[in-house]
């Protein structure tokens, strides 16, 4: 959040002053209020309709208020009514239909005329669905009107959640708890009032017109500090890594059934979103079908005769049902709008009447490939000059020329991290090197490192006991789930096994959960082989794997050539197939023609590329690629992505 | 179009579904010159014993002369409409069909054999085809008032089958099960009614009946974790008992209730309602 | 078909189902040759053993249930239930509580007693066989009609969730009362349409009447200071005078061999008027001002009111005036209640008490054990009250109609039995005019 005078702290007493300026021009304020001992979303005349000393106790299937005794008026975090409500009317009206005596017709839509609101209290998770909703029902090539216009006419006024409830997985999906964009004006409950910021120039005309101050350094530090610890309540319970891929794939899983027994269909889940849109039409005629009114009203895909044509029912079932939401709401809503169509407002789970739970289904449905505490949560040292002090607990060589380091550190941060991901390694007086990590240990990083100048020297050269510094892990994974239920093909080419081999764990520890696995690797010669000590592991799990070398040496009765005479006479055109290509470029640029031949299309095959890193996050500008940043939008590709940039010279 | 020929007749009910027509009173002059009334013994004098374009059957079949009348009725009607609780379930009249019928009669009546009376009370269709049917004890005045709309314009009747829960959050009212801890049979139960009981502060009771698929197990289950113990069989044994989904709990309810000394299983004093305490 | 009386052959008249009441019924009247005639109404409507469906069941299930009873009266089922719970178990209501039960009381004689004037029984008066063929002649009276009915709906619907079978009514009070505002819109539309009440009144007592004189007994609540509803003594015209739970000290429930009513007598075997009637007569100092004007303005005393019964379209439409002025009073002085309802403790025993329904006085009596669970119940309905009287008023006047064509015959019958604004729902009761004449 900007704001061109920065924050503002306005006393708690005050806050009616906030309010007055809200109220003029005739809005009308609507936010959260009790009414006949319940939490609901309604008009605002003064500053005793807020919900001072009211928190809430939120569970799968309950919901209390409780007195807190105290003078806060947000502590309450939201309650079955979003915003929703106002911006896109349960019931509205939206055209008549007339037939007169003479069979002519006429239709008149009903145009728009939104009150003038301003909406208080808006927590982020809902100004996240405010966002989907704007780019769902006015973003693309057909616009809701009515949708539209009481949006532009709504002031919107945030405020940051300084407590969460149980339920809310805001962090998860990334929408919350800081507020980033879409308010006017951001309210952050302090003690002894609110930090004020702008989030846009109508918001900002406001501020210059608060009795405020200039929020201290102190009160703005303890506003930022208080959301911080709601996203720190909350842990990360759905890992939206891939997460598109993993529900996918799991359309025939058993647990839809078992979901549905205890699915009411009541269709609560959809009306308490905030994101959902699905509605029906409703005719009211008058007795002789004359003039019809059409009424637009929220329905849900949990109704029966949702998907009801005349020759039948394509979701007769509830666990049909049950599957399209959930997977309309985590999956396809991605392909449909490019974002996730959850919030993690929690709601579905509070005001389920059967208390299912949402972040549960999805662990139990699609959990992810790489265990929880390796889920990323937030890189380490991310910042320019920082750096995580790390341990060398032992190191061996794998090849003449090639070292794997075991590292230990104290930031727990860096072994969250998913196969694909690189660290920058600093050493005092050398250049950053930004290496792949070859394995997530539970609590050890491995690193595997090719010394090909004078800092990955004294890197290798390192004793046990030795310490460097980190940052990461950085960068875009393999996109392992997309080869759940599918055929996966590894290709290889020297040191790029490193990067790879946590491909490999993770089809291990889920080899049940993927198709055919083949690893076809290449080396210069039998002794620049890695991991020669896993290869009978990787067979023994079902990955098929074909080695070939450059050049023979005494002894080797295997295959010699380049690593794509390794993809001869095969055929995965059969199947739906994931390509995963890692290697010197030249290599990388033969193995994925080879790949399109074979029946892989290029959006399915995935590259790690290779640019000079200096900072690893984006900073410096070195490792710029056509539009992309290689350290923060790579280093993996889909070769479909990389378009013509892929084997470009000079770019 | 010809003017319909309609009919409106009574089994064992109440009235109150057919007063419902006579509560349109906004409309009813204009129904009145659009629809023939040929058969309304609470209403006009006039009577016929059919044909009917349009016969609205209210009241659940309870003597032998009904369960006679009901079938003739269908023969002279085109259209079968049954109108209310009694007529498309039971009612709660029916609730008797666990008990024994004599010994009840012999409760009320002192000279129980002068009374002619079936064993069971039951809905409509256990004896006849019924071609649409209004749920709710009583029916909705706008359901009814749609009925006879889409039979003037030609078109399906809009009577939505899905759960109470959907209007109540469209109409903004905070859920009672979640929020107030009341046993609300919303989530199982055919809207049609505004959401009424929960407009008011307290659990639906079903009386427009299971939707389709209602899942009674699982609300069953819930219930019965949340509320410690029994009770919850006797939710189900109301005014749409007998209704199949309903009917297993209701007949446990039922085999409790009759005989002396057994336990309510529920505090008498209504604190089973919406959590006063909020 | 006219018998001249002279023949010695005794008569049976039977007419078709009675139509324009609530519920299914018929009467058979056997005239003998010297002319006695003795009436039996055959209530054929199926019994629904409600006093066998509450058994089991807690007070709160009960008044659920028993609103079932009638679609027309549900809120005075509700009414005489609650009472009898709370006087059992010595619970007493916000004063705002009491008046807005009273509110909804007004609310129920509004919508019933406009429904019986302008739909079931004024078609008698002016020679119509419904109100809708009455409404192509007299369509301004019709609308009326519906328009006062509709207002007393609203009325009930307001207060009780919906005017057939509300839903908040409880035990302690109400599950939810409204606001001041939700009842600001219902209160100027009934002070605009009490003009209306008062000009029916006018307009019902000039209609052309058959003449009936006979005496009655009359049986009513009565209280100190208020048109008797829901609260008060139980009294007659000549000496009974009960608490509201002791209606069984004075009378009993009988069954007879033509009918699933139980009808009830009075101990001393004679009949007795409930309804409108007996209360504009036995009450008539606590009518409401703008009601007792319009009845002094049609010139018709109260003596006159009780012995011909053909007039009781007249108390109905002094009531409704009544039911609207006191209705308009009331939302004048509401205030929303702090609490919809108190907290009550079961306890065990007898839970007892009338009220006065639409139509008369309505008894229920309930046995509770320890548990607060009902074990036994009466419930002893207007309509079953007012069958010995209908029987007696129709052997009296039969002979003067006999004679006249079947039909126009019938028609008398009817208008006397609808007189009484029958509910048979209730009573389990209701009409289909055999007359059997000794021919």
């Amino acid at each position: 959040m900007v704001t061109a005078g920065g924050p503002v702290f306005l006393p708690r007493e005050r806050l009616d002053a906030l309010l007055d300026l809200l109220h003029e021009g005739g809005r009308t304020i609507v936010g959260p209020t009790v009414r006949d001992g319940n939490l609901v979303l309604d008009e605002l005349t003064g500053v005793d309709d807020l919900p001072v000393g009211w928190r809430d106790e939120q569970s799968p299937g309950r919901f209390r208020l409780v007195p807190t005794g105290g003078s806060r008026v947000f502590d309450v975090v939201n309650g079955q009514m979003s915003p929703k409500q106002f911006v896109f009317p349960p019931k509205q009206p939206v055209g008549t239909m007339q037939r007169d005596a003479d069979r002519a017709v006429r239709f008149a839509a009903t145009p728009p005329d939104p009150p003038r609101l301003a909406l208080l209290g808006v927590r982020a998770c809902e100004l996240a669905a405010l966002a989907i909703q704007d780019r769902v029902l006015a973003g693309g090539t057909f616009v809701d009107e009515d949708y539209r216009a009481r949006r532009e006419s709504a002031l919107v006024v945030a405020a940051q959640c300084t407590r969460a409830s149980s339920g809310c997985f805001c962090a998860s999906m990334g929408t919350g708890p800081e507020v980033r964009s879409g308010h006017d004006l951001a309210l952050t409950e302090l003690d002894e009032g609110f930090v004020v910021t702008a989030g846009s120039p109508a918001g900002e005309r406001l501020v210059a017109r608060l009795p405020g101050r200039p929020a201290t350094p102190a009160e703005v530090a303890q506003a930022a500090a208080d959301v911080a610890a709601v996203r720190a309540a909350q842990g990360e319970p759905v890992v939206i890594e891939g997460l598109r891929d993993r529900l996918m794939d799991q359309l025939d899983s058993p647990r839809w059934q078992e979901v549905a027994d205890r699915c009411l269909a009541c269709a609560n889940c959809t009306m308490v979103c905030p994101t959902c849109f699905c509605t029906s039409t409703a005719i009211s005629s008058d007795l002789d079908g004359t003039v019809n009114v059409a009424e637009r009203q929220w329905d849900s895909c949990f109704n029966a005769g949702f998907a009801k044509v005349a020759g039948g029912n394509f979701r007769p079932e509830r666990s049909d049902r049950y599957r399209q939401w959930l997977t309309h709401k985590f999956a396809t809503w991605v392909d449909q709008f490019g974002m996730y169509g959850c919030v993690g407002c929690a709601r579905c789970i509070t005001w389920c009447p059967v208390g299912i739970d949402v972040r549960e289904e999805l662990a139990a449905i699609a959990p992810p490939t790489v265990p929880a505490e390796q889920m990323p949560a937030r890189p380490a040292a991310a910042t320019p000059g920082r750096f995580e002090v790390v341990t060398l607990r032992g190191s061996h060589h794998e090849t003449p020329d090639t070292t794997t380091l075991h590292l230990v550190p104290s930031e727990p941060a860096l072994l969250a991290g998913l196969p694909g991901q690189f660290v920058m390694v600093e050493q005092p007086g050398f250049p950053s090197l930004p290496i792949s990590v070859s394995r997530f240990g539970p609590d050890e990083l491995i690193l595997t490192v090719r010394a090909a100048g004078p800092a990955t020297a004294a890197l290798v050269a390192e004793g046990p006991g030795a310490q460097v510094g980190l940052r990461g892990p950085l960068g875009r994974p393999w996109p392992v789930e997309r080869a759940l239920g599918r055929d996966l093909v590894i290709v290889a080419g020297g040191i790029g096994l490193a990067p790879l081999r946590p491909v490999l764990d993770a089809v291990m520890a889920n080899r049940d959960r993927f198709g055919e696995v083949v690893l076809a690797y290449g080396a210069r010669t039998p002794s620049d082989r890695l991991f020669t000590d896993e290869h009978a592991a990787w067979q023994a799990a079902g990955i098929e794997l074909g080695q070939i070398v450059d050049r023979a040496e005494p002894g080797w009765d295997g295959r010699v050539g380049v690593v794509t005479h390794l993809l001869d006479r095969r055929d995965f055109s059969r199947r739906p197939t994931i390509g995963m290509v890692c290697g010197p470029e030249r290599m990388m640029q033969a193995t994925v023609a080879v790949l399109r031949e074979r029946g892989v299309a290029p959006e399915r095959v995935f590259v790690s590329m290779e640019r000079h890193m200096q900072c690893g996050i984006g900073l410096c500008g070195h490792c710029q690629m056509g539009p992309y940043f290689v350290c923060r939008d790579g280093p993996v590709f889909s070769v479909g992505e990389l378009g013509e940039l892929f084997g470009k010279e000079g770019v | 179009m010809a003017t319909p020929r309609v009919g409106v007749v009574k089994m064992a009910s109440c009235d109150g579904c057919q007063l419902t027509l006579l509560d349109l009173e906004d409309e009813l002059l204009a129904l009145g010159e659009r629809f023939e009334l040929v058969e309304f013994p609470e209403a006009t004098s006039r009577r016929s014993d059919g044909p009917y374009d349009v016969l609205l059957v209210e009241g659940s079949i309870s003597t032998p002369e009904q369960a006679e009348q009901i079938v003739e009725l269908r023969a002279r009607a085109k259209l079968l409409v049954t109108i209310g609780a009694c007529a498309t379930a039971g009612g709660i009249q029916a609730l008797r069909n666990w008990g024994d019928e004599p010994a009840w009669r012999a409760a009320v009546y002192p000279d129980a054999e002068l009374i002619e009376s079936l064993a069971h009370a039951t809905p409509i269709h256990e004896y006849v085809k019924v071609d649409a049917e209004l749920r709710g004890c009583p029916i909705d005045p706008g359901q009814l008032l749609e009925l006879l709309t889409a039979l003037r314009v030609g078109r399906r009747p809009q009577l939505p089958d899905e759960a109470v829960c959907l209007e109540c959050k469209r109409l903004g009212r905070v859920c009672v099960l979640v929020a107030g801890g009341a046993p609300c049979l919303g989530p199982l139960t055919q809207t049609g009614c505004g959401a009424l009981c929960p407009g008011y502060a307290r659990a639906c009771y079903a009386c427009f009946g299971p939707r389709e698929q209602a899942n009674v197990a699982s609300l069953g289950r819930w219930l019965e974790a949340e509320r410690s113990g029994p009770g919850v069989d006797r939710l189900f044994a109301g005014f749409t008992g007998w209704a199949p989904p309903f009917r297993e709990r209701a007949g446990r309810a039922m085999s409790g209730f009759g005989t002396a000394g057994a336990e309510a299983s529920v505090p008498a004093d209504g604190s089973d309602g919406v959590d006063d305490e909020r | 078909m006219t018998t001249p009386m002279a023949e010695e052959r005794d008569l049976e008249f039977s007419v078709g189902q009675l139509t324009r009441v609530e519920g299914e019924g018929r009467l058979h009247l056997s005239v003998s040759r010297d002319g006695r005639v003795a009436a039996q109404l055959r209530i054929f409507e199926a019994p629904r053993y409600f006093e066998q469906l509450v058994v089991g069941r807690t007070p709160d299930e009960v008044l659920d249930i028993v609103a079932r009873i009638c679609g027309i009266c549900p809120v005075a089922y509700q009414m005489s239930g609650v009472h009898a719970f709370e006087s059992l178990a010595g619970v007493s209501v916000d004063p705002a509580v009491r008046g807005l039960r009273r509110l909804l009381y007004c609310g129920e004689w509004i919508e019933s007693h406009a429904l019986h004037i302008f739909l079931l029984h004024a078609p008698d008066f002016l020679g119509y066989p419904s109100a809708l063929e009455m409404a192509a002649d007299h369509r301004a009276l019709v609308e009326r009609g519906l328009r006062l009915k509709k207002l007393g709906n609203r009325l009930v619907a307001i207060v009780g969730g919906r005017p057939i079978h509300p839903v908040s009514v409880r035990v302690g009070g109400f599950y939810r009362v409204p606001t001041a505002a939700e009842l600001a819109g219902i209160r100027e539309e009934l002070r605009s349409v009490l003009p209306e009440a008062v000009e029916t009144v006018a307009l019902v007592a000039a209609l052309e009447t058959p003449v009936a004189d006979r005496d009655t007994r009359l049986v009513c609540l009565r209280h100190p200071d208020e048109y008797p509803m829901s609260d008060g003594r139980i009294v007659s015209s000549d000496g009974i005078d009960l608490a509201p739970g002791e209606w069984r000290e004075a009378f009993r429930e009988v069954q007879v061999p033509w009918s699933h009513a139980l009808q009830a007598r009075a101990a001393d075997g004679v009949p007795y008027l409930l309804g409108p009637t007996a209360r504009v007569v036995l009450a008539s100092d606590q009518l409401h001002p703008t009601a007792r004007t319009a009845l002094e303005a049609t010139g018709l005393t109260l003596e006159e009111l009780r012995r011909n019964v053909f007039r009781s379209i007249v108390s109905r439409a002094v009531e409704l005036v009544h039911a609207i002025a006191e209705a308009v009073d009331l939302l004048d002085a509401y205030e929303r209640p702090a609490r919809a309802s108190v907290p009550w403790q079961p306890r065990a025993g007898v839970a007892a008490w009338a009220t006065e329904a639409p139509r008369g006085l309505l008894f229920h009596r309930y046995e509770l054990d320890d548990e607060g669970i009902v074990r036994a119940a009466q419930i002893v309905p207007p309509t079953s009250q007012n069958q010995a009287a209908i029987e007696r008023d129709l052997e009296l006047f039969a002979p003067a109609v006999v004679e006249l064509p079947h039909a126009a015959a019938t028609q008398r019958l009817e208008q006397l039995i609808r007189s009484y604004d029958p509910c048979i729902s209730c009573a389990t009761h209701f009409l289909d005019l055999t007359i059997e004449r000794d021919r």
